[in-house]
């Protein structure tokens, strides 16, 4: 089995370390890099061209987020996960929109920082369930205002099965392939789904669908 | 000292009027006396001409009588003239006498010489009545002509040179009543200047010391407008030192200390990884339950202190933050809305940020409202904020917390204004304005900064509809 490329971005050496330690002791796993800014993140990233990125958020010299914006930018392959200390959602949100795949809270268990790993690498999305509970709150709230109102109502069925697909990282071709239709079908309903939502992308995409619940 | 240059003015003005005064009363005094002179001599003088007049017409008269008498063939009727003529001779001694009651000194030789001719001018006459009928047509043209008209010729001219001595009199009154009055005019004019004279000391004096208290007041003006400057100026100094303390403790423990308790966090899931006994895992647990709230703490703790996303992301993002927390810990309904271009500088991004926790705080403490709407806009030349709550209200005249003041404190270092607009049972509306500086564009590319430069969180952070 190929091993998964990591490189790890944050300004505190010792929780490098420890995640290092941690990563390197899990079969599969490889840190191929360890960065403590921002700008040193993207250099890696275009060195080592690893599978994962672990992302910090606070970091000196080009915080993590425009750091993520960059890296998916140019290496579209590459998954970044957040592993961050902020809870609030503009964090978040900011986050999922600059493309990472992936949201951890700093006091994720093991487990779950693997499965993160696991789930970008896959092209899923994965959040602690903190994460998710506020994405949530959030989408449950902005119902609740009397200016929205629910356009997931305006998907046809197979719309919906083709959103669920796509926001779970699927490509086009994995989604005709699961649902026996041709590329080119798949690809117009995307278009049609991004229209009725009014959803430009597919980071977009995926944090309405986790909003939503219809991804986790 | 201060009490000097008032008795100075009160004596002076004091002094001035009194002299005025004085001045005036005596000129008119005098003018008076002046007149009441004036009325005396022309009285004396016509008194005088009269009986003058008198003792003339009765020597002329007496004269006439004689020669009529003289004249007559019949010697008629003497008695009876003698009789008027003794009337003519007393009226004109009864005439002299009160001339001679009021003469002036140099009337004193005239008058005696002419007091004596007539004396002899008399007794003269009593003799041509004693003459008989021949004595008379022999004696009577020698005595009128040689006797009778020479004698009242000169008593005549005598009368003339009294009259003209009187006249002389009167002229000496009327000089002496103009040298009066020329003094009267000096001791004006004296008084005029002596009143100008102390009217313009005085004058001086009152200018030296209105100049002198002009320049005290300015200069205290001067000394309490600097003053206030100053407070102001360290208040503002304060406010941004609390602001800068806040942020360096709030990043310190985000940064440090929450971090700290990350890596204890890392460094106990590796020994968990370790496949440790079941009695160590038990104290694992317990370090990373421990090390988990510590985090969480210090992250809120670091929150409350300035909230990140102000410096990460901008006012608006904090604004919705700090809504979400009062909401979520009070219960309070808060809608954000903004109508802005651009970030604001930084010490009005402070400013708005905190005047509006403030009000929040405010309004979940003490206004009991339920909903609140906060509104940042930036208009014409201004940035203007608003918090609308739908509370008790107050009584912004009576009651203003340290809160309040604050608030306006906050908005007044940066030029702008703060008004409360309030009522018991109406709710809250505060309205802050900030005059608008260069509003910061976000740069295309803060990379060193931790700055996000994305699309406006609130345009699009809401599902589609």
């Amino acid at each position: 089995m190929e091993q998964i490329r990591i490189l790890l971005a944050d300004d505190h050496n010792i929780l490098r370390d420890g995640m290092r330690l941690l990563l390197e002791r899990q079969p599969g796993f490889v840190v191929v890099g360890e960065a403590a800014d921002g700008r040193e993140t993207l250099q890696l990233a275009q060195d080592q061209s690893p599978d994962v990125v672990i992302m910090d958020i606070a970091m000196p010299n080009m915080n993590g987020i425009e750091a993520t914006r960059r890296i998916v930018e140019k290496h579209p392959t590459i998954g970044v996960v957040i592993l961050s200390m902020h809870h609030d959602e503009s964090y978040v949100i900011r986050s999922l929109k600059a493309g990472a795949r992936a949201y951890l809270l700093k006091d994720a268990l093991k487990t779950e920082l693997i499965a993160a790993i696991h789930a970008v690498v896959e092209g899923r999305s994965f959040f602690s369930p903190k994460v998710s509970r506020i994405l949530q709150e959030d989408y449950i709230q902005a119902l609740g205002r009397k200016d929205a109102d629910d356009s997931y109502e305006l998907l046809t069925g197979r719309e919906r099965e083709i959103l669920q697909l796509v926001a779970e990282g699927k490509t086009n071709k994995e989604v005709a392939n699961t649902l026996n239709l041709s590329l080119y079908t798949v690809d117009t309903h995307r278009t049609h789904i991004l229209q009725k939502l009014n959803l430009h992308s597919v980071p977009e995409l995926i944090l309405y669908a986790v909003r939503k619940g219809i991804i986790s | 000292m201060r009490q000097r240059p008032r008795v100075v003015l009160v004596a002076g003005f004091g002094g001035l009027l009194l002299i005025m005064a004085g001045a005036e009363a005596g000129a008119l005094l005098f003018l008076n006396s002046l007149r009441h002179n004036d009325t005396e001599l022309q009285a004396r003088f016509l008194a005088r001409n009269r009986t003058l007049e008198r003792i003339r017409s009765n020597i002329y008269l007496s004269g006439t009588f004689v020669r009529d008498s003289l004249l007559a063939p019949e010697q008629s009727g003497a008695r009876a003239q003698l009789a008027t003529l003794d009337g003519l001779r007393r009226d004109s001694e009864s005439a002299l006498a009160s001339y001679a009651a009021a003469l002036e000194p140099e009337e004193a030789a005239p008058f005696q010489d002419l007091h004596s001719q007539i004396e002899a001018y008399w007794k003269v006459l009593d003799r041509a009545f004693e003459w008989t009928a021949d004595e008379r047509g022999k004696y009577r043209y020698a005595f009128f002509y040689e006797e009778l008209v020479p004698r009242r010729t000169s008593m005549l001219q005598i009368a003339d040179r009294i009259e003209a001595l009187n006249e002389e009199a009167l002229r000496r009154g009327d000089v002496k009543l103009g040298d009066l009055f020329g003094r009267l005019q000096l001791g004006l004019l004296a008084m005029i200047a002596v009143t100008l004279l102390g009217g313009a000391t005085l004058a001086g004096f009152t200018i030296v010391h209105i100049l002198k208290l002009e320049a005290e007041v300015q200069q205290r003006l001067t000394e309490s407008v600097r003053s206030q400057a100053s407070l102001q100026e360290l208040s503002a100094r304060l406010v941004r030192a609390q602001e800068e303390e806040r942020r360096a403790l709030s990043r310190e423990l985000h940064d440090e200390v929450a971090q700290a308790f990350s890596a204890v966090l890392m460094e106990a899931e590796n020994l968990l990884d370790l496949n440790p006994a079941p009695e160590v895992r038990v104290h694992l647990d317990s370090i990373r339950g421990v090390a988990a709230r510590g985090m969480n703490e210090i992250r809120d703790m670091a929150l409350l202190l300035r909230p990140s996303m102000l410096d990460d992301f901008g006012l608006l993002p904090a604004l919705e933050w700090q809504a979400r927390e009062i909401g979520k810990r009070t219960g309070l309904r808060v809608q954000v809305a903004s109508e802005m271009c651009g970030e604001l500088p930084e010490e009005h991004k402070t400013c708005v940020y905190r005047v509006v926790q403030e009000a929040l705080n405010n309004c979940a403490q003490h206004a009991q409202a339920s909903a609140v709407q906060v509104c940042v806009r930036h208009t014409d030349g201004q940035i203007l904020v608003t918090v609308q709550d739908d509370g008790s209200g107050f009584d912004p005249e009576r009651g203003r917390g340290l809160g309040l003041l604050g608030m306006e404190e906050r908005a007044r270092h940066l030029g702008g204004s703060f008004q409360i607009d309030s009522q018991p049972g109406r709710g809250t509306l505060l309205r802050v304005t900030l005059p608008r500086r260069d509003v910061v564009v976000p740069e295309p590319e803060p990379a060193t900064e931790l700055v996000w430069n994305g699309v406006p969180y609130g345009a699009d952070s809401h599902p589609a509809g």
